[in-house]
C-alpha cells in the first residue's frame, strides 16, 4: 500500500475529476482531490504528494498562484492542465517551475505518459544529484556527453557548438517541454530576445538528425511553447 | 465646444472711462466667484483704475524677443490657462511682428472659440465701416480698425458715456475739439442704436428686398465706396456684392495698384461682402448684365470729378451709361476726393506700358516694312499702279498690328510707310515730298487705317487672352471637378488635388487630411522648380495647419494670421466639420494673390465635396462590411447548431440506451454504443477547437497577432496530430531545404493544416496515400494538401469556403461539418492575408493549397 505513489488532483469540474480519479486509481496511484486553490495548498503541505495534478483554472484563484505558492517551499513535479490555444498561461506555467503541461482535452494514456515522465524525472533528480551518466540513448540517436558526440544509427553527427549545446540540454531535460525563452536564456545568456536564432539552430539539428525534419521523431516542437526531446521513441 | 461670450466696452473716445468701467464689471465678477484673469491692460492706465485690479489674478505679458523692451499679451498662455473670462484691453491694438497673429480681435476670436468669456473696450474710430466717417470729421486718419461683424456679433455692447465738457475737463490735451467730440459721441451712439435695432431683429417691408452692389477698381478711393455701402448694407439688413471688371488694362496695372487692390478686397471681404470678379470691356454694361441677373437693387459707384479729357467728349459717363442700361436701379455716387494724385500716376503707367518697346517686336516691324518695300518695288518695275502699293503698305501696317503687342508699332509702322512710300515710290524718286496735295491724303489716310487696325487688333488680342484665360480657369476646374467625380480613395483624391494646385501655381503643395497634431505627416506634392520645400514638413508649419485645423479659417503667408510662415493654408469645409487642410507654399515673400486664392478656395470647395463623397461611401461600405459580417455569423451560427445537434443526439441516444437497458445489452453491443460515443465526443471537441479558434481573429480588424514561426515545425506539429488520431493513415510530408519564417499565429495555422489533411482522409479513405507538401514560391510560403480521393464535385465548388450552404446544394457525404472547417480556414488564411485555394488534380484527387506572406510579420501584440 505504502509503495503506490499520492497524486494531488487539483480540478473544480467534478465530472473530469471523477474520471481523472477513476482512471488513476484503476493505475494504482492514491488520489487526493482538491476543489479549489486553498485546500491544493494546504493538501500539498499535510500530505506532500509525490505529484501535483494542477488545473489553471480553478474558482478562489489563479492556478498559477498556487504553482508559485507550492514551488516556494518545494519541488514536487506539478503538471499544469490546460486548454488549448492558452500557450501564454502555459509558458508562464513552465517558466515558474511546473514539470509539464497537458491539453484539455487528453486522453487517458497521454495523461499517464505523462505522469510516468514527470515522476521518473523527479525521483532520478532525487537519487542522484548528478544525474549526468556519461551518456543518454534515445531510440537511434546516442548522445555521449563524455566525448561530446552525437551519434545517429550509429553515424557520427557533426554538429556546431551551438547545436551540441542546445541538443545536451534538451537531452538533460529529456521528457520535459523547455520553452522558447529558457533554451535562450541557458544558451545564449539573458540578454538575447531574438528568437528567430533558436528556430534557425533546431532547424540545422533537426536536419542533421531526423530521418524528415517534416516529421521529427527525437525533438518534437510544442506550437507556441517551446521544443521537447522524446524519452522513447 | 460652446464657444465664450464677448462683451464690449464701447466709447467715443479715450478716457469716456471704458478700462475702469470693464474693470469693475470684472471685479464684480471676481468677488462673485468667476474665474477672471487680467490678459492685458495698456500701460498707460490712470492709477485709480489700476486699483480695480488689486486681487485678480494676471497673466504675464510676452517678452518679444524681435523688438526689446515690447511686449504682447500671451494668447497662448491664455488658453492654456483657460479661465471663465479674461479681460484684454484694447481690441484694436494691432500686434508686433513676431505674434500669432496681425490683430487683437483674432487673438479675442481664438480665446472666444476656446470657449473662454472676454471683455475688451474700443473706440468708435476704430470701428472698420465708420473708420471713414470719423476721418472726415477729426481728420485723424485711425490705422487700427476693427471689422464690424466683430462688433455686431459681440454679445454685449456697454455704451460707456459721459459729456464731452467732462471729458476735456478729464482729458485736456485731447487732440479733440469738442465739436468732434459732440459728432463723435453721436455716430457712437447712432453705431450702438443701429446695433439695438439690428438686435431686435424687426426688417421693414421696403427694405426686405434690398441687394446692393458696389463697383470697385484698383484705386485707393473705392475703400470709401466699401465702407460707405456696408453702413448702408447694415442699416438696411441687406446683402451686398463687391464687383471688379477685368478687362484688357487690368493686366496692366502696377504692382502698387494690385496691391491697392488686394487691400480693397481684404477690406471688403472683412465687411462681410460678397465679392465678384467680371471679365468684359464695356464695364457699364458688364455691371449692368451682372446687376439684372442678380436682383441688385442699389448700385454704388465712386466718381472723381475732374476727369475732363478729349475722350470724355465723346463717351458717355460710367453712370450715364448704367441708367440708360437699368431703368429701375437706384444707382449712388460716392464722390471721390483724396485720389487725384494717385489717379494720374496709375494713368502715366498705362501709358509707358503701352508705349514699352521690345526688340523682338521692333524687329519683326522692320522686317515686314522692308519686305514690303522691296516687293514694292518688284511690283514697280512691273509697271503696277502706286495706288496698290499703298494698299499693300496698309496690308503691312495691318500686318505688323496683328504681330506685335501693344498701339506703338502700328502707328510708327504707318507713320514710316508714308515715308518710304513717299521716298520710294512717288516723284520724284528717291527723295521726301510732302508739298503734294495727294501724299497729303495718302498720309492721312494710312494714319488713320494704322490707328484703328492696331487698336482694334489690340484689343481683339487682350480679349481673346483674357478669355483664353478664364476659359483655361474654368476648364481646370472642370476637369478638377471631373476627375475628382471619378476618383476613389483619400489618398487618391489627395494626390489628384496636389497635382492640379502644384501645375496651376508651380508652388509645392501639402495636404493634410487630419489634424497634424494627432500624428497625421501631410502629403507633401512638390513642384519641380521648388526643390527647398522641407520646410513645409516643419514644426511651425505643422502648428499653423493645426491652427487652420482648429479654428477652420485660412492663415499663413500673406494673411494675418501666423504671418511669418512661408505658406498659405486653407481649410477644406463641408458642413462645418474641416475635412483637410491645403497649405501652398510661398517661400521668399512670394504670396498669392487675390484671383489665385479664390482659385484655391473654388478648388477647396471641390475637394470638400469629394472628401465629403469618399466619406459617405466609406460609411456605407463599412455598414455593408457589418451587414456581411452580421450575415456570416447568423450562418455561421445556424450551420453548428445543425451541426452539433447530429453527434449530440448520438451521445444522448447511446448513453441513454446503456443506462436504461444495461440489463438487456450484452457487452458487445455495449461496447459499441460506448465507442460511438468516444467518437462523437471527439468529434465535437475538434469542432469547438475550430470554433475556439475563430475567436482568435480579431473582431474589428479580421487580423491576427502575429509571430515568425518556422514554417516546418507547425507542419510537423499537426502531422503529429493527425497521426495520434490516425496512426495507419499512410501521409508523406516534405519541407524545402531552406527554413521558412513565417509571421502567423502558430496555432491557427496548425488549425488549418490539420483541417485540411482531415478532410482529405475523410475524402480518399484510410489506405489511400496523403501528401503534405511545403514549399516557397517567390515571397510566399505555400502548403499544399493533396489526397486521391474522389475529388471535389463539381456543384460543390461555389460553396466550398462557405460556413452555410442552402439545402440540397451540398453532397449528402460532407453533411459533417467539414463546411465549417473549411469555412474556418479560408477565415484564418484571409486574416493572415493569405490566399487559400482548392482543385482537382489530372491524376485524380483534390488539392487543397493555401499560401502565407513571408514578410509582414509583426512581432508587437
Amino acid at each position: 500500500m505504502n509503495n503506490k505513489l499520492k497524486i494531488l488532483l487539483v480540478e473544480d469540474e467534478q465530472a473530469i475529476s471523477n474520471f481523472i480519479s477513476t482512471i488513476l486509481t484503476h493505475n494504482d496511484y492514491n488520489v487526493i482531490k482538491a476543489e479549489n486553490g486553498w485546500d491544493a495548498i494546504k493538501l500539498a503541505t499535510s500530505h506532500c504528494p509525490d505529484l501535483i495534478l494542477l488545473d489553471l483554472g480553478l474558482p478562489d484563484m489563479d492556478g498559477i498562484q498556487v504553482l508559485q505558492n507550492i514551488r516556494e517551499w518545494s519541488n514536487i513535479p506539478v503538471i499544469v492542465v490546460s486548454a488549448r490555444g492558452h500557450e501564454r498561461e502555459k509558458v508562464e506555467a513552465l517558466d515558474l517551475g511546473a514539470d509539464d503541461y497537458i491539453t484539455k482535452p487528453f486522453g487517458t494514456s497521454e495523461l499517464l505518459a505523462r505522469i510516468r515522465t514527470a515522476v521518473r524525472h523527479s525521483q532520478k533528480v532525487k537519487e542522484d544529484s548528478h544525474p549526468d551518466t556519461d551518456r543518454i540513448i534515445i531510440g537511434g540517436l546516442c548522445i555521449d556527453y563524455d566525448k561530446r558526440i552525437v551519434k545517429v544509427d550509429d553515424k557520427e553527427i557533426h554538429l556546431t557548438p551551438i547545436e551540441y549545446k542546445i541538443i545536451t540540454l534538451l537531452s538533460r531535460n529529456v521528457g520535459k517541454v523547455l520553452t522558447h525563452d529558457f533554451i535562450m536564456k541557458e544558451i545564449w545568456g539573458p540578454y538575447i530576445n531574438e528568437n528567430q536564432t533558436l528556430r534557425v539552430n533546431m532547424a540545422n539539428i533537426r536536419r542533421k538528425i531526423e530521418l524528415n525534419p517534416a516529421e521529427p521523431k527525437y525533438i518534437v516542437t510544442e506550437v507556441g511553447v517551446g521544443y521537447r526531446m522524446v524519452d522513447e521513441v | 465646444m460652446q464657444s465664450g461670450h464677448l462683451k464690449i466696452f464701447f466709447g467715443y473716445a479715450a478716457g469716456v472711462g471704458k478700462t475702469y468701467a470693464m474693470l469693475d464689471d470684472a471685479k464684480v465678477q471676481f468677488q462673485n466667484g468667476v474665474d477672471v484673469v487680467i490678459g492685458y491692460i495698456k500701460p498707460d492706465t490712470s492709477l485709480d483704475t489700476m486699483e480695480l485690479l488689486k486681487g485678480i489674478p494676471s497673466i504675464a505679458y510676452k517678452e518679444l524677443h524681435t523688438m526689446q523692451g515690447t511686449s504682447e499679451f500671451d494668447l497662448d498662455a491664455a488658453l492654456d490657462r483657460k479661465p471663465k473670462l479674461i479681460i484684454v484691453d484694447e481690441l484694436a491694438h494691432s500686434n508686433y511682428p513676431g505674434v500669432r497673429n496681425r490683430k487683437r480681435y483674432q487673438d479675442i476670436e481664438e480665446l472666444l472659440n476656446a470657449g473662454i468669456d472676454v471683455y475688451t473696450t474700443v473706440d468708435v474710430w476704430n470701428i472698420e465701416s465708420l473708420n471713414d466717417i470719423v476721418e472726415e470729421i477729426t481728420h485723424v486718419y485711425v490705422k487700427e480698425t476693427v471689422p464690424d461683424h466683430i462688433f455686431d456679433q459681440a454679445d454685449k455692447v456697454k455704451l460707456i458715456d459721459i459729456e464731452p465738457d467732462e471729458l476735456i475737463h478729464r482729458n485736456e490735451n485731447s487732440v479733440l475739439t469738442r465739436d468732434n467730440m459732440r459728432l463723435l459721441r453721436e455716430i457712437a451712439m447712432r453705431k450702438a442704436a443701429d446695433r439695438i435695432s439690428h438686435n431686435n431683429g424687426i426688417p421693414t417691408d421696403t427694405m426686405t428686398n434690398s441687394k446692393l452692389l458696389v463697383c470697385i477698381s484698383s484705386s485707393p478711393s473705392s475703400a470709401k465706396c466699401i465702407r460707405w455701402t456696408a453702413r448702408m448694407a447694415e442699416a438696411l439688413h441687406a446683402p451686398w456684392v463687391v464687383i471688379y471688371v477685368e478687362n484688357n488694362q487690368s493686366e496692366l496695372l502696377s504692382e502698387e495698384a494690385k496691391k491697392s487692390f488686394q487691400m480693397n478686397v481684404e477690406l471688403a471681404e472683412q465687411l462681410g461682402a460678397e465679392i465678384a470678379t467680371l471679365n468684359g470691356k464695356d464695364i457699364a454694361e458688364t455691371v449692368a448684365q451682372y446687376a439684372k441677373l442678380s436682383g441688385i437693387t442699389t448700385i454704388v459707384v465712386g466718381k472723381s470729378r475732374n476727369k475732363k479729357t478729349f475722350r470724355n467728349l465723346f463717351e458717355p459717363d460710367f453712370e450715364d451709361k448704367l441708367i440708360s442700361l437699368l431703368d429701375n436701379i437706384e444707382i449712388h455716387i460716392i464722390p471721390d476726393s483724396e485720389i487725384k494724385r494717385k489717379y494720374r500716376s496709375y494713368q502715366m503707367h498705362l501709358y509707358n506700358k503701352r508705349v514699352s518697346l521690345s526688340i523682338s517686336d521692333t524687329l519683326k516691324m522692320l522686317l515686314i516694312l522692308v519686305v514690303t518695300t522691296l516687293f514694292s518695288s518688284m511690283l514697280t518695275n512691273l509697271a503696277v499702279g502706286n495706288q496698290n502699293i499703298i494698299l499693300f503698305y496698309i496690308v503691312a501696317v495691318l500686318f505688323i498690328s496683328r504681330v506685335t503687342s501693344g498701339y506703338i508699332y502700328g502707328i510708327t509702322a504707318s507713320i514710316i510707310s508714308v515715308f518710304l512710300y513717299n521716298y520710294f515710290f512717288m516723284e520724284p524718286y528717291n527723295a521726301f515730298q510732302f508739298l503734294r496735295k495727294d501724299n497729303a491724303i495718302t498720309f492721312f489716310a494710312m494714319l488713320i487705317t494704322a490707328l484703328i487696325t492696331s487698336t482694334m487688333t489690340h484689343r481683339i488680342k487682350t480679349q481673346a487672352e483674357l478669355a483664353e484665360e478664364r476659359e483655361q480657369r474654368i476648364e481646370v476646374l472642370y476637369e478638377i471637378n471631373k476627375r475628382l467625380l471619378i476618383t476613389r480613395g483619400l489618398s487618391n483624391i489627395i494626390n489628384l488635388t496636389g497635382e492640379y494646385i502644384t501645375k496651376l501655381l508651380g508652388r509645392s503643395v501639402i495636404f493634410y487630411s487630419e489634424d497634424p497634431i494627432q500624428g497625421e505627416v501631410g502629403s507633401v506634392i512638390l513642384c519641380q522648380e521648388d526643390t527647398t520645400a522641407d520646410f513645409l514638413q516643419s514644426e511651425v508649419e505643422r502648428s499653423v495647419a493645426h491652427w487652420v485645423f482648429t479654428n477652420q479659417k485660412r492663415a499663413g503667408a500673406g494673411t494675418d494670421t501666423f504671418m511669418e510662415v512661408s505658406a498659405y493654408y486653407v481649410p477644406v469645409i463641408s458642413q462645418g466639420n474641416v475635412l483637410g487642410v491645403i497649405g501652398v507654399s510661398c517661400q521668399g515673400g512670394n504670396n498669392l494673390n487675390h484671383s489665385n486664392r479664390a482659385f484655391l478656395r473654388r478648388i477647396s470647395s471641390l475637394v470638400a465635396m469629394a472628401l465629403e463623397r469618399q466619406r459617405l461611401s466609406d460609411e456605407q461600405r463599412q455598414i455593408l462590411i457589418e451587414t456581411e459580417k452580421e450575415k456570416m455569423r447568423s450562418n455561421l451560427l445556424r450551420a453548428i447548431s445543425h451541426d452539433l445537434r447530429t453527434p449530440l443526439t448520438g451521445i444522448l441516444g447511446a448513453s441513454s440506451a446503456i443506462l436504461e437497458n444495461r440489463d438487456l445489452l450484452d457487452q458487445q453491443t455495449q461496447d459499441k454504443l460506448i465507442s460511438h460515443i468516444k467518437d462523437d465526443s471527439q468529434w465535437l471537441i475538434r469542432m469547438v477547437e475550430n470554433l475556439l479558434s475563430v475567436t482568435r481573429i480579431n473582431e474589428d480588424t479580421a487580423n491576427v497577432t502575429k509571430t515568425p514561426e518556422a514554417a516546418e515545425e507547425i507542419v510537423a506539429a499537426a502531422i503529429s496530430r493527425i497521426r495520434n488520431r490516425f496512426p495507419k493513415q499512410n501521409i508523406t510530408v516534405s519541407v524545402p531545404e531552406e527554413l521558412l519564417m513565417v509571421p502567423m499565429d502558430g496555432t491557427l495555422i496548425e488549425q488549418v493544416i490539420i483541417n485540411l489533411i482531415e478532410n482529405a482522409i475523410k475524402h480518399s479513405g484510410s489506405d489511400k496515400l496523403i501528401k503534405v507538401i511545403l514549399k516557397r514560391e517567390k515571397d510566399m510560403a505555400v502548403f499544399e494538401v493533396s489526397d486521391r480521393g474522389e475529388g471535389i464535385a463539381e456543384k460543390d465548388f461555389p460553396y466550398l469556403f462557405e460556413s452555410y450552404v442552402p439545402d440540397g446544394k451540398r453532397t449528402a457525404d460532407s453533411s459533417r461539418g467539414m463546411g465549417i472547417g473549411l469555412s474556418i480556414c479560408m477565415s484564418i488564411v484571409k486574416a493572415h492575408q493569405g490566399k487559400m485555394e482548392a482543385y482537382n488534380q489530372q491524376e485524380g484527387g483534390a488539392v487543397f493549397c493555401f499560401s502565407l506572406p513571408l514578410q509582414g510579420g509583426d512581432k508587437n501584440e
